[in-house]
């Protein structure tokens, strides 16, 4: 008999649809970490990206009737969890991703910039590096940010990313560039 | 980020193509394209290494232990149990009824519904006659007022139809004259 881990996604929704809840568990399981990386990436906060992506699972759930498998189930979830991160960044409306205070505590605890083989100017560097590019990522327009978190972070493919967002592979190209180079140039400045 | 190095410029008609080359999303056409390129331009290997020493780095994340996992899949099961019950809670009732409970509540309730027809035939009046205490006064005033203008209608009607009496006086027998005139006195 087959195991319920081996099941692919679209029969562990057929059977949950049949009424057999407890396959969503399956899903659940599959897909958490993913589901609180882009969340965490978008947040950069533990709780909030733990909150947000639970809530992307209950309401997945809470719809899975309306999954109608012309996309994925992944692509459909990841739209879930993407709509909710952006959601909840209009909700709170700011520009600034952390506080300047709360970069600088955690400067120390992201090893690969600090790193204690490097030069105090270099640690400062790179320091100064991360912040950089975090203010950028916050900053940039949601569908350019949308678009590299998903292809850089998430490692979807193009194709995958323009289903997430419901738009052209082409747009999500233009969205991918325009991103990079805005990180590019804000690492250049920093140097 | 580890070495924050100056990032180097690639040739602008290259630049977008370079960033989808790195991510492996270009056409075969268009890799080979770059290929030759890069081939031959230093600033556009340069370009190629920035991207590929810097955004694996951007993309690094925490690791969390194995515990936070647990934690994680537990309390999101318990909230997908939660949600489930408070969208289904008469669910649980089906599999305590029996199946000869269905017909038997729908004689039950077809034997209120005639027994309450038949005993409260005689009551309907209650339902449908209100007490005249209970009306508003505003409405009682009203009443008066309109049993007031019913009985100026009667009395007007009255006046009208004497008038046509005295329009026809010749068409009118000395009997019926007199009959008139003791209305009129009346």
């Amino acid at each position: 008999m087959t195991s319920p881990d081996e099941l692919r996604d679209e029969q562990l929704v057929e059977l949950c649809r049949q009424g057999q809840r407890h396959y969503f568990d399956v899903l659940v399981r599959r897909y958490m970490e993913k589901a609180f990386r882009i969340a965490f990436d978008f947040t950069r906060n533990t709780e909030t990206a733990k909150d947000l992506s639970q809530d992307a699972f209950l309401r997945a759930f809470a719809n899975i009737n309306q999954f109608d498998g012309r996309s994925s189930f992944y692509t459909w979830f990841y739209r879930i969890v993407v709509n909710l991160c952006l959601d909840h960044a209009r909700r709170r409306n700011r520009v600034a991703w952390e506080s300047l205070d709360r970069i600088t505590e955690e400067a120390g605890e992201h090893k690969e910039l600090a790193d204690s083989t490097f030069a105090p100017d270099q640690q400062a560097i790179a320091s100064e590096a991360k912040r950089r590019v975090d203010h950028t990522l916050e900053t940039m327009p949601n569908k350019q940010r949308t678009a590299f978190l998903l292809r850089n972070h998430q490692g979807l493919s193009i194709a995958d990313v323009a289903k997430v967002m419901k738009t052209t592979e082409g747009t999500v190209r233009v969205y991918l560039h325009r991103a990079v180079a805005a990180l590019r140039q804000s690492l250049l400045e920093t140097v | 980020m580890k070495n924050a190095m100056p990032l180097q410029s690639a040739c602008k008609e290259f630049e977008e193509d370079l960033v989808l080359y790195y991510y492996g999303e270009t056409s075969d056409d268009d890799s080979r394209r770059v290929g030759q390129h890069l081939s031959g331009c230093l600033r556009c290997q340069g370009f190629l290494d920035d991207l590929q020493r810097l955004l694996p780095q951007m993309a690094r994340s925490e690791e969390l232990p194995q515990s936070f996992w647990d934690s994680y899949y537990r309390e999101t099961v318990a909230k997908l149990a939660q949600q489930d019950e408070r969208q289904h809670w008469w669910r649980s009732l089906i599999p305590q009824m029996k199946i000869w409970m269905v017909p038997a509540f729908g004689t039950v309730a077809m034997a209120v519904l005639v027994i309450g027809l038949l005993f409260g035939k005689g009551n309907l009046s209650s339902f449908t006659v209100r007490p005249a205490e209970k009306i508003p006064h505003e409405i009682l005033a009203d009443e008066n007022q309109l049993q007031f203008f019913e009985s100026m209608d009667l009395l007007e009607s009255l006046g009208k139809l004497e008038a046509q009496d005295e329009q026809k006086p010749e068409a009118l027998s000395p009997q019926s004259g007199r009959v008139r005139l003791q209305t009129g006195t009346a």
